[in-house]
């Protein structure tokens, strides 16, 4: 889960991390007051509040926005109206939002630090080692794509400490770091802003912690500029603060529908929908649907655990979907039991009717049973042995439906 | 032989009265899993399925001289049994729960580090030498031996791989699963050395994940091993990749590999075979 840039910089400040001052607007005149709150004589900074980098390097989608991005420095109180009532409303596109853009319900209007020198700071955890990771880079406010060949090809450009699971870092590292950014911030400045920073990390069960950038003034002051923080959905539940965080807005419908029953759910384009019970077999089964010429609409990945009624509405989730034109469920139980998966699907049949091609292959735990339930329903759906049969019988019952 | 379990290994489980795990124990031990112990703490009768129960990992290790364990232990309490179990010294412990919170994977990680035990999972299928034994949660229709060992970081794709190239005849020697989570166990580096050292094993297969870069560890581990094995991975491209930017975001900083073609480059350098589909992989081990 993610939260806004405005809710990690109000975490950030109650641990008593240097933020610049700042107040969320949802009209273009509420950013005006804001503005005129924080403080007189300007400049502010007004900020899109969507969940994505390179907010400043996007554009909108209604032309009246002109050409700036999502990210404005506004020089008097009538360009904050002015930026604010371009931007609410207004769809923000940049790389990680799609084609469609996301749509901009509130900005942060803030006070703009002057003279800074910027960095990008990130605090992340490496899988493999099971270590956190602190990274700080002269590169700032680039995409991730841009940042990766950065990382590649010249990483010296990045530095890397490997900070195990350490709460704080010492002074030696603190130095390290400051040696790599050349700044004119003292040691325990950095050392003391590096240690609230992974405090936050902590306490919270961040995944991921990014300051992009942070900037360093002529007195040598460390001020959070951008801030965005991820979280570990398997701690959520610690954190009833961070759960009501949630932006419904910034998920798709569909997807947040199945995220509540623990499904993943994932739109692609127009064609069949799959449901599976793993990462890896939806993968498998999309490539193979595409080796017959077969695009996927959408795939609905059960995981583990489930009974008849979540089953019941993730079939609804998919059949209610008007990009989908056929229904392939390939289930390879193990943990998860097949005979549950039938129920299901028995259950949102009489419910909703089966109005489109449905082709059911089921493998593994408690298969007989499964097939025998289907079978004694009498329902008009086609039963496949394996995932290319069933491809081939979903694409034939298409063209046959067409 | 086979790697890590057989039918005489002795089967410890954490966790046994839980609904699921009665389910899925029952089950392996029809198939022929030598559970000697169950482990629940506050335990309020003395046997379940016919197995003995104990209060604790300790106790049942002294009793039963069980040497691996089963977690089905929730989540929320999860760490504090896998802990146990590798205070214990167990020699594996496989862990099917899923929903870890990753500062726990990270706390455990550091146990590991002055342990000899090998952690499998969590949010795994477990470990199974078909025909004998399984730790874990595999469907019964895994039955055929063979020479082939799996390695697999996906255990849908595993079952998928295993019922194909069980319909051609091609049997398994022990399979693998890492398991699905953002943090696993360690243990790829030994996994691969005794694949590579056991007389019933004639090819290696890695499924790979989707996302992540422990198989590129695997990778370089293999690359560093005499006398090898053939190896083959099956990787699939995947096209949702890049959508799911945020989830991995923690990945690509820390190590900048999320393309499939720069894993790729990798394999190929390790004198991996790599495959992309199921039909490729059976072509390749029929050749």
């Amino acid at each position: 889960m993610i939260i806004h840039e405005y809710q990690a910089k109000k975490i950030f400040k109650k641990f008593g991390i240097r933020v610049p001052e700042g107040l969320v607007a949802y009209t273009p005149n509420e950013a005006k007051i804001s503005a005129e709150k924080i403080n007189k004589n300007g400049p502010w900074i007004v900020k899109a509040q969507i969940q994505s980098d390179s907010r400043f390097g996007g554009r909108f989608s209604d032309k009246r926005a002109g050409n700036k991005g999502g990210i404005r420095l506004s020089k008097t109180i009538d360009d904050v109206y002015s930026n604010a009532d371009d931007m609410l409303e207004n769809m923000l596109i940049t790389n990680q939002t799609g084609a469609k853009g996301r749509l901009v319900s509130r900005v942060y209007v803030e006070e703009y630090i002057k003279s800074c020198k910027k960095y990008y700071l990130g605090i992340a955890i490496d899988r493999v080692k099971a270590s956190v990771m602190l990274f700080a880079s002269t590169v700032f406010d680039v995409d991730k794509a841009y940042f990766i060949n950065v990382l590649e090809e010249n990483p010296e450009e990045i530095f890397k400490l490997n900070i195990g699971t350490n709460r704080k870092i010492t002074t030696a590292q603190a130095n390290e770091l400051l040696n790599f950014m050349k700044s004119n911030a003292s040691t325990e400045e950095i050392k003391d802003f590096t240690n609230r920073l992974l405090n936050v990390f902590y306490e919270y069960d961040a995944s991921l912690l990014e300051i992009n950038p942070i900037g360093i003034d002529k007195e040598g002051k460390i001020w959070v500029i951008d801030a965005k923080i991820c979280f570990d959905p398997n701690a959520l539940h610690k954190h009833k603060d961070i759960q009501v965080m949630a932006d419904e807005a910034e998920i798709e419908e569909r997807e947040f529908i199945a995220s509540k029953y623990g499904f993943q759910y994932k739109e692609l384009n127009s064609g069949i929908g799959i449901i599976v019970n793993g990462d890896g077999l939806a993968i498998n089964t999309m490539n193979e649907a595409k080796y017959l010429g077969m695009d996927t609409a959408c795939f609905l990945n059960l995981k583990g655990g489930v009974d008849r009624d979540k089953i019941a509405a993730s079939l609804k989730l998919i059949m209610t979907n008007p990009k989908v034109d056929g229904i392939f469920i390939n289930i390879l139980g193990g943990f998860l039991r097949c005979n549950l998966i039938a129920d299901g699907i028995i259950t949102v049949a009489n419910d909703l009717g089966l109005n489109i091609p449905l082709v059911v292959r089921f493998e593994g735990t408690n298969k007989d049973e499964a097939t025998e339930i289907l079978e004694k329903s009498g329902l008009a759906l086609l039963i496949a042995e394996d995932t290319q049969n069933g491809l081939y019988m979903i694409k034939k019952a298409i063209e046959e439906d067409l | 032989m086979s790697i890590l379990i057989d039918k005489k290994t002795k089967v410890l489980v954490q966790g046994i009265t839980g609904a699921q795990a009665s389910f899925h124990i029952q089950r392996a031990m029809k198939y022929g899993t030598k559970v000697v112990a169950g482990v629940v703490p506050n335990k309020r009768e003395d046997f379940h399925l016919g197995v003995p129960l104990f209060e604790t990992v300790k106790e049942a290790v002294e009793k039963t001289k069980a040497t691996v364990s089963v977690v089905f232990v929730p989540a929320k309490s999860a760490k504090k049994a896998i802990i146990e179990a590798i205070d214990a010294e167990l020699d594996i412990v496989v862990v099917i729960t899923s929903g870890i919170s990753i500062a726990d994977m990270m706390e455990i990680r550091q146990r590991l580090l002055k342990s000899k035990t090998i952690l499998i999972g969590p949010n795994t299928p477990g470990v199974i030498t078909p025909s004998e034994a399984y730790l874990g949660i595999f469907p019964d229709s895994f039955q055929k031996a063979g020479n082939i060992g799996i390695i697999s970081r996906s255990s849908t794709l595993t079952y998928e791989v295993v019922w194909e190239l069980n319909k051609i005849g091609i049997g398994q020697s022990t399979i693998v699963g890492l398991g699905d989570d953002f943090i696993v166990g360690t243990g790829y580096g030994e996994i691969i050395e005794k694949f590579n050292n056991d007389e019933k094993t004639d090819v290696i297969i890695l499924i790979g994940g989707i996302d992540g870069n422990y198989e590129l560890d695997l990778a370089y581990k293999y690359a560093g091993l005499d006398n090898k094995k053939k190896f083959i991975a099956l990787m699939v491209d995947d096209p949702t990749a890049l959508s799911r930017f945020d989830g991995i975001a923690s990945e690509i900083i820390c190590n900048g590999i999320i393309e499939t073609y720069k894993k790729r480059e990798v394999f190929k350098n390790a004198g991996i075979t790599i495959v992309d589909s199921i039909q490729a992989l059976k072509y390749e081990l029929l050749k």
